[in-house]
């Protein structure tokens, strides 16, 4: 075989330093990482995301919040390892002597670097969107996310690159990778330590405090924050390639002590150390932009909002037609579309209580999915019967006060989170005051220990084991758990008949909490 | 002139690697004799623009390389091969002379054929798609040769290119030298006196960081005819002009 046999065909044509491009990626160390990688992203990633409810935004969290945090800190190792090459392996000398400006040659490898980078990253976001798509019954892919976790991949790529140059050393590589996942690891910690109250710096983390499971089902997805991480990288980006341009100079300045000015024309010449200067003030300005942005963020309704780079169309309720089904006595269950799955589910959990209560004065004729996010406990929408003919809206992540929501269905599907369910309809039903929505919004009254009672009985009626909770009054001296919960099976013993006709007659007294419980039949 | 250097100096702390040498060279091949620590490779450090002098004026190829555009223009047409080579383990050797091809900014479309001729010239042609990381340390010095001479320099700079190369590679290797020193400069830093010899039209034996002996081969042979110690005429006149300095 000759040498010319092993030219590539073709490549007389590409230009220089597209072929020093195209060399590196070659010969880039990334792609032995790669079956790491692509473990790491089945267990943690994949397996995660699988956990959750097939909607979009919910999905593509899964990005970065476990996806980046698996890249970022092999990224960087390997990044850093291939800024490290000259000083390792010793080549300095034969590149310094070649015409081409040290930037431009590790502008070549690290864009080896980080081309292999990116293009896993992709994958695997290709993978988890494919999978989501085939699942998924409303909605697109969300492309913030896709944004965020590329700025983050470049990020990390550099600094590990431009540390490798800087330090280039074999043990550089490694405390790197170390310090990136410290540094994602406190990021995380901070992202999830953001609340209304507190700092707001922690935004910038392009980890996220795990969302709601309807985040951009019911309202867009805020761009804000994603603006604001990617121009906080970005900005992060170009700093540190201007160090890296400025590099030579740095390393000068450190070892010899030089004048500043004298160093600065030395090297590759003044405009290349000129546009180094200019990109890291640039870099350090629009990070500085984008942290002064996240200090100005508040949560509202539809998410963290800054002000500064706010759409208020963003905030416009996203249109969408329910999936309904109809029970015995017309009673409608209806889901978002983005939960159709779900449907038969929920329908199964309260179409049997609904039967029970059917007809009585305030029984919701309709459940209603709404958006989790707002103003009630914890930040949710309280779930809630009001309306005239009354209809019981509740929200995907928590009916009543423990209901888990969609998360973990179908496999969590089970006879407690049918309990669950149903509880959550039947207090919103027997607590006082019983149905107005304002009042409701701040929270449902406790249930009095007839009100429990007759709860229990309406669920061991409905074929439900009713949680053994205490009494939600909680005064001393009341009735016990177990006095209750006989209470409860002497009402559920009843006829179906017979037990509507004393709620028929009692419902109002019940709700004031003007029975008690040796007043049930 | 490819080479002047008028009174040029290098120091690193207190310690004077090179010393006020002057020295003017043009096409044919130049031996930089010494022993350790003389200044050799600094000098072919300066030579190549990897180290600024301290002191003294340097021109290589009728340019100042102290000049970002000039120096550009003189590593264009430079070739270096440094006394330690380094180089990546995973590059093929056709890639790492390529590579090197592509940072000296050849024109894209000679690049591959100047790859494949200078691979054939130290006689690599067979191992074009072996690992570097397989090579012996001979076939690791040829690839470093190639990669000097792949661009044609017009200024050739080998710090001990035959350092483990077998007689037959040495041979070859001196033919090669006497060859590219017919349009270039060629510097070459040895230890192996047999190599100037053979090879090199105009010799300099440095010591202490200055140049203690500067003319021909058969100049220096004679310096030893009285005296001097070795095993060959070249070495005897080495020995002879190092031991007038020294005293």
């Amino acid at each position: 075989m000759t040498v010319m046999a092993t030219a590539v065909p073709g490549s007389a044509r590409v230009p220089g330093p597209s072929r020093v491009l195209r060399l590196e990626i070659k010969r880039s160390v990334v792609p032995w990482v790669l079956p790491l990688l692509a473990a790491l992203f089945y267990f943690d990633t994949i397996r995660t995301a699988s956990g959750l409810p097939p909607v979009w935004t919910l999905r593509a969290s899964a990005i970065t919040d476990h996806m980046l945090n698996d890249f970022d800190a092999f990224g960087a190792g390997l990044a850093a390892w291939v800024g490290s090459r000259e000083g390792r392996r010793k080549t300095g000398d034969l590149v310094a002597a070649t015409p081409r400006a040290a930037w431009a040659r590790q502008a070549a490898a690290l864009g080896g670097t980080a081309f292999w980078l990116l293009l896993a990253f992709l994958a695997g976001v290709a993978v988890l969107y494919v999978q989501t798509g085939l699942q998924a019954t409303w909605g697109g892919p969300p492309l913030w996310p896709v944004f965020v976790g590329v700025a983050d991949v470049i990020v990390v790529t550099v600094f590990g690159f431009t540390c490798g140059t800087l330090f280039p050393g074999r043990f550089t590589a490694p405390l790197v990778a170390i310090a990136i996942f410290l540094l994602d690891f406190a990021g995380f910690h901070a992202a999830l330590n953001v609340t209304a109250g507190s700092s707001t710096y922690g935004l910038l983390a392009p980890d996220t405090s795990p969302p709601p499971v309807d985040a951009g089902v019911f309202y867009h997805g805020l761009p804000d924050v994603p603006i604001a991480q990617v121009m906080f990288m970005g900005g992060i980006t170009l700093a540190l390639l201007g160090v890296l341009g400025l590099a030579p100079v740095l390393r000068k300045l450190a070892s010899r002590g030089w004048p500043v000015r004298g160093t600065l024309v030395d090297g590759d010449g003044w405009w290349l150390r000129a546009i180094a200067v200019v990109l890291l003030a640039a870099g350090v300005a629009a990070s500085w932009t984008a942290y002064s942005l996240a200090g100005t963020a508040k949560l509202t309704a539809t998410g963290w909002e800054i002000p500064a780079l706010h759409d208020a169309a963003s905030d416009e309720p996203v249109p969408f037609v329910p999936d309904c089904t109809s029970g015995p006595d017309g009673f409608r269950v209806c889901v978002h579309p983005a939960f159709s799955g779900y449907l038969s589910d929920v329908a199964a959990a309260l179409d049997p209580v609904a039967a029970e209560i059917a007809g009585l004065p305030g029984a919701p004729v309709r459940a209603e999915q709404v958006a989790s996010v707002g103003t009630g406990p914890g930040g949710f929408e309280p779930s809630y019967i009001a309306g005239n003919p009354a209809v019981f809206d509740y929200n995907g992540e928590q009916v009543g006060d423990l209901f888990g929501g969609f998360r973990g269905i179908p496999a969590g599907a089970g006879p407690f989170w049918r309990a669950a369910f149903q509880q959550g309809l039947l207090d919103s039903f027997l607590a006082e005051p019983p149905h107005p929505a304002a009042a409701a919004r701040t929270g449902l009254a406790p249930l009095g220990a007839a009100q429990q009672a007759v709860e229990d009985a309406l669920m061991i009626a409905a074929g439900s084991q009713p949680p053994q909770d205490a009494v939600q009054g909680g005064q001393s001296g009341g009735p016990s758990q177990a006095q209750i919960t006989a209470a409860a099976r002497r009402f559920a013993a009843l006829s179906p008949s017979a037990r509507h006709a004393w709620l028929a007659a009692h419902l109002r007294a019940l709700e004031s909490g003007q029975i008690t419980l040796g007043q049930l039949p | 002139m490819n080479i002047e250097l008028i009174h040029v100096s290098r120091s690193f702390g207190k310690n004077k690697a090179v010393d006020g040498v002057s020295l003017e060279a043009g096409p044919g091949v130049f031996g930089l004799l010494g022993p350790n620590g003389a200044g050799k490779t600094s000098l072919l450090r300066m030579l190549a623009t990897v180290l600024p002098p301290s002191s003294g004026q340097l021109r290589l190829l009728d340019r100042d390389p102290r000049k970002p555009v000039p120096r550009r223009e003189i590593r264009r047409r430079l070739g270096y091969l440094p006394q330690n080579l380094g180089y990546y383990p995973s590059f093929t050797v056709v890639e790492f002379v390529e590579y090197f091809a592509l940072l000296k900014e050849m024109p894209s479309a000679r690049v591959s054929k100047a790859v494949a001729v200078a691979l054939e010239r130290v006689d690599l042609g067979a191992k074009a798609k072996a690992r570097l990381r397989t090579l012996s340390g001979g076939m690791l010095r040829r690839v470093g040769i190639a990669q000097a001479i792949v661009n044609d320099p017009e200024l050739l700079l080998l710090d001990e290119p035959t350092a483990g190369l077998d007689p037959e590679q040495r041979v070859a290797f001196r033919t090669l030298m006497r060859d590219l020193g017919e349009r270039s400069t060629v510097v070459v830093s040895t230890h192996l006196v047999e190599d100037v010899g053979a090879a090199c039209t105009e010799v300099a034996l440095m010591n202490a960081g200055q140049i203690v002996f500067r003319g021909t081969p058969e100049e220096l042979t004679a310096r030893g005819s009285d005296h001097g110690i070795g095993d060959a005429p070249l070495e005897r006149g080495y020995s002879a002009v190092l031991s007038a300095a020294r005293s």
